[in-house]
């Protein structure tokens, strides 16, 4: 697709990292409070005056605190359709970003943080997407903004934190910031993420990226089954990224063979674009045949 | 272990007695308020009412808020804990009907989840039999979930219902991607290999989002199809990625179907 550019504003992070955050809501608690009180006093101060202005001010109160109640069961019923729809928005955008179709998701995104969110958790959950979005149109340094805002200020949960800390050392991989990834990756060891498949595929890429085939075939050895295990079809970037390092180490053979198999599971062209290391190879093997379906 | 028959006839009993229990209260409220005699009477015992409403209801919010947990206590595989938790909502008295109901589904999940199919399925007809109100959104889930555990037991007929109840939900993805597995198994099962590969691409592309051991089944079942239908170059295809994703003895053990695409 093409890369829509952040200069016309377009998926701007600073713009919609200002423009999304929640308004804080009207209190329609006090509200009600405050006018069933004024009923009430209302009531009372008419204590003093003939019957027929008392039975009319009781009329009145009545009628108010009916039409205040009336209108707060309203205006409940429309936050929570309108919460309810948005949320539905949100999920849709989830599920845009799950399908890979990144020009819908990116629009899509960029109209919904244009404004402010319903709620602290739709909104974060609405950057948390917009990260590998900004990541697949390779603008690196935006998804590191937008992580690094999460990790630090969104109260992530450690789950989400550790995946979104996994994504921002991808993605300072792939604008060589060598240092902070290899720092971050050190600290991942010591988190839950440490042996799963995620942190072993970062681990591979910085091998790769850094020349230490050796290192990076041994890891892709030892964490064969736990990449096919957690990854699926992701497991095609491991054998990608293993193909590249024995092509390094010059043994061709099992580059050859794992590189068909990464492009059995994902097209050659998508794995160029995640890794361009690996498009060195483009020229010399031959990519896995697919049925012309999978053109 | 907590008998499906008797959870749910306990669960039917509570909804009834929940009903009542409300329809007498109610008519009790009513008749404070417009019934004659002392009016100090009348306030105390409508205080009386509003108070053992209120203590009910607080119980029944305590019961569905330890009932909430059971999905998570599944998910993590903690089966005699999430049994303990079902055990308890379905045994507690309940004022919501959605409470006891919720209660039900997580014990339909439970069965699932041990592949207990029979038991599973009855729970699911038994939920999907009550109405359900604003917990309508589980009534997809409620059917996947039958779905899959007919056609564990190969009932065909009923897994066929089943699915196209859900032909008329709109879905989201995540249900789409349970409901396509149980689709194309059960079009295996029938072999209706021409319309399995209708749209294949799209199957395909829904099955890379799958959990690796499912897409691979998926794939090797679009394999199956396309080897019936005369299509060697997607057979192999969809054969070797679906190698790549898991074992496939254990594929060709879990689907005896399947071995066919390994058999020369």
């Amino acid at each position: 697709m093409t890369e829509p550019a952040a200069a016309n504003g377009f998926l701007d992070v600073e713009r919609l990292l200002e423009s999304s955050p929640a308004r804080p809501r009207f209190n329609m608690g006090w509200g009600l409070g405050v006018i069933l009180l004024a009923a009430l006093i209302m009531t009372a101060l008419a204590g003093g005056a003939p019957a027929e202005a008392r039975q009319a001010v009781a009329v009145l109160s009545g009628l108010v605190m009916l039409a205040a109640i009336g209108g707060m069961c309203a205006f409940s019923v429309y936050t929570v359709r309108r919460l309810r729809a948005e949320q539905q928005r949100v999920e849709q955008i989830g599920e845009l970003v799950q399908l890979r179709r990144w020009p819908e998701a990116a629009m899509a995104l960029d109209a919904y943080l244009s404004r402010p969110a319903g709620t602290p958790q739709l909104r974060v959950q609405a950057l948390a997407y917009l990260a590998p979005v900004l990541a697949r149109l390779e603008r690196y340094e935006d998804a590191i903004t937008v992580q690094t805002y999460l990790i630090e200020q969104a109260g992530l949960d450690p789950a989400g934190a550790t995946a979104m800390r996994i994504g921002r050392t991808m993605a300072m991989l792939h604008e060589d910031h060598l240092f902070d990834a290899d720092r971050a990756i050190s600290e991942l060891r010591r988190s839950p993420a440490a042996g799963s498949a995620a942190l072993a595929l970062v681990e591979l890429y910085r091998d790769v990226k850094t020349g230490h085939p050796t290192e990076a075939i041994e890891l892709f050895e030892q964490k064969l089954t736990t990449f096919r295990d957690q990854l699926g079809h992701r497991a095609a970037d491991a054998y990608a990224l293993a193909a590249r390092a024995y092509d390094l180490l010059g043994r061709e053979a099992e580059a050859r063979a794992a590189f068909w198999n990464a492009t059995l599971l994902a097209p050659a062209i998508e794995l160029f674009r995640r890794y361009p290391e690996v498009k060195k190879l483009s020229d010399r093997f031959h990519p896995a045949p697919a049925p012309p379906e999978a053109a | 272990m907590l008998r499906v028959d008797a959870a749910i006839s306990r669960v039917r009993r509570d909804i009834t007695l929940s009903v009542l229990l409300k329809v007498v209260l109610t008519c009790a409220a009513i008749a404070c308020l417009i019934g004659g005699g002392s009016e100090n009477v009348r306030v105390v015992a409508l205080l009386g009412i509003g108070s053992l409403w209120f203590w009910l209801s607080l119980n029944s919010a305590r019961s569905s808020r330890t009932s909430a947990e059971s999905p998570l206590l599944i998910a993590a595989g903690q089966f005699e804990e999430a049994e303990r938790n079902i055990e308890r909502a379905v045994r507690t008295f309940s004022l919501f009907r959605a409470a006891k109901l919720q209660a039900l589904h997580h014990l339909a999940l439970l069965r699932h989840a041990q592949r207990r199919w029979q038991e599973a399925a009855a729970v699911a007809r038994a939920l999907l039999g009550q109405r359900l109100g604003p917990l309508q959104p589980i009534s997809k889930s409620t059917l996947l979930l039958l779905a899959d555990s007919l056609l564990e037991m190969n009932d065909l007929r009923g897994t066929y219902e089943a699915t196209c109840a859900l032909y008329r939900e709109r879905l989201s993805l995540t249900e789409v991607l349970n409901l396509l597995p149980i689709q194309i198994d059960y079009s295996a099962r029938i072999g209706a290999w021409p319309s399995m590969l209708d749209h294949v691409m799209d199957k395909v592309q829904l099955a890379e989002l799958m959990p690796p051991a499912l897409s691979a089944r998926t794939q090797a079942f679009l394999a199956l199809a396309a080897k019936n239908v005369g299509r060697p170059d997607m057979a192999d295809w969809l054969r070797a990625r679906a190698e790549l994703l898991t074992d496939a003895q254990r594929l060709a053990a879990e689907r005896p179907a399947l071995k066919e695409l390994w058999e020369s």
